[in-house]
């Protein structure tokens, strides 16, 4: 029962990858890396994002807690979250970067 | 990409490869004459009680002179000249990329690896300047000696990682808000619901007016205030990992240099 949602589920992610290649199978450089590219692309960032939201959530959350508590540290507090927020986020932005090169770059073909 | 860059401003004879100067050189140029001839401009007649363009800039400079206290400490004032620079210029590389039909050099990442790099062999160079090549080198090697051939690949790697997290951090998030505002603009056809509303048909008018109309107002009042916030934001957090940078290279040598004295004698 799983194993076929599981391939029913591929099949699904599959589909658009084929359809799209077979449209330009004339002038296309060949195969699926094109399509599934552009796939992997955009679900590499869903990913990302959201675990990133999820990251950047907790600093966040437990800053505002700090800073509830200790208003007099509230700028020192700040500029920590600050700092560790631009690190998580560098992370998504890795991914980001690799989705541009994906999309725009196209080493591989 | 073609959607956000233009052809380049300037030829050059055939001779000079590649033929023409980038465009991210140029912007850069126009910023670094706009700051220098403020700069200069500002301390051309500098009175006691400051009035004007001095008044301004020495507000900026104090900012800056007061986040570097709150970080490094009264050793980092040294330091103001290249954290300052380097905050201003980035500022307003960030900020060019906003003014509609110019280029935002920092969306390309040769700008933003080039004062990553300045910031990576700057910081080497102060820690040691401050501490001496093998004080500095020891720091490497982690706190005990058996541990030095583990601590060792690691340090270099994770210090490696610093240029690349700089450069990529500020490339990604200006030219991600760049894309988005492509985006906007252009796939979701402003152009074509423009077009509509010119049309002359009624009813193009009032559903390419409206969605015309709901699509400017979007971007104006929201994706562009976001995107000045994240250049003031991107150019803070690089200056701030930069004080941090330099604070490590020379907090090592208080840390190292003081606390065995004693032990030792």
């Amino acid at each position: 029962m799983r194993r076929s949602l599981i391939l029913a589920g591929l099949a699904v992610l599959a589909v658009p990858g084929l359809a799209l290649a077979q449209a330009p199978a004339a002038e296309s450089h060949g195969g699926l890396i094109g399509p599934y590219s552009v796939l992997v692309a955009g679900f590499a960032m869903a990913f990302a994002a959201g675990l990133c939201a999820l990251g950047q959530g907790k600093a966040v959350a437990s800053a505002v807690d700090a800073m509830a508590r200790q208003p007099g540290a509230a700028a020192r507090i700040q500029t920590a979250m600050i700092i560790g927020l631009a690190l998580i986020e560098s992370l998504a932005i890795y991914v980001l970067v690799v989705a541009m090169i994906l999309l725009f770059v196209q080493p591989i073909k | 990409m073609d959607v956000i860059e233009h052809a380049p401003i300037f030829r050059l004879p055939f001779f000079f490869w590649p033929g023409y100067v980038p465009d991210h050189v140029t912007y850069t140029w126009l910023v670094m004459i706009v700051l220098a001839g403020l700069a200069f401009a500002a301390s051309l007649n500098v009175q006691r009680v400051p009035s004007g363009l001095q008044n301004f800039f020495e507000v900026v400079l104090e900012q800056f002179q007061q986040l570097i206290d709150d970080v490094m400490g009264p050793e980092g004032r040294p330091f103001l000249p290249l954290i300052a620079t380097l905050g201003l210029v980035i500022l307003s590389l960030n900020l060019l990329g906003l003014v509609p039909g110019m280029n935002g050099p920092t969306t390309n990442l040769n700008t933003t690896a080039a004062y990553a790099l300045v910031v990576f062999f700057s910081y080497h160079y102060i820690g040691v300047r401050a501490q001496g090549l093998g004080t500095y080198l020891k720091h490497f090697m982690g706190p005990v000696w058996w541990l030095a051939p583990l601590m060792f690949p690691i340090e270099i790697i994770s210090h490696l990682a610093r240029p690349l997290s700089l450069t990529l951090r500020l490339f990604g998030n200006m030219v991600g808000g760049h894309i988005l505002l492509a985006i906007i603009f252009f796939l979701m056809g402003l152009q074509g619901l423009i077009g509509w509303a010119l049309s002359g048909s009624a009813i193009g008018a009032v559903v390419g007016g409206l969605g015309g109309l709901v699509m400017i107002v979007f971007t104006v009042g929201f994706l562009y205030p976001l995107k000045i916030l994240v250049s003031f934001l991107q150019a803070f957090v690089f200056v701030m990992l930069t004080m941090l940078y330099i604070a490590g290279a020379i907090e090592h040598a208080e840390h190292h240099g003081s606390e065995p004295h004693p032990a030792h004698h």
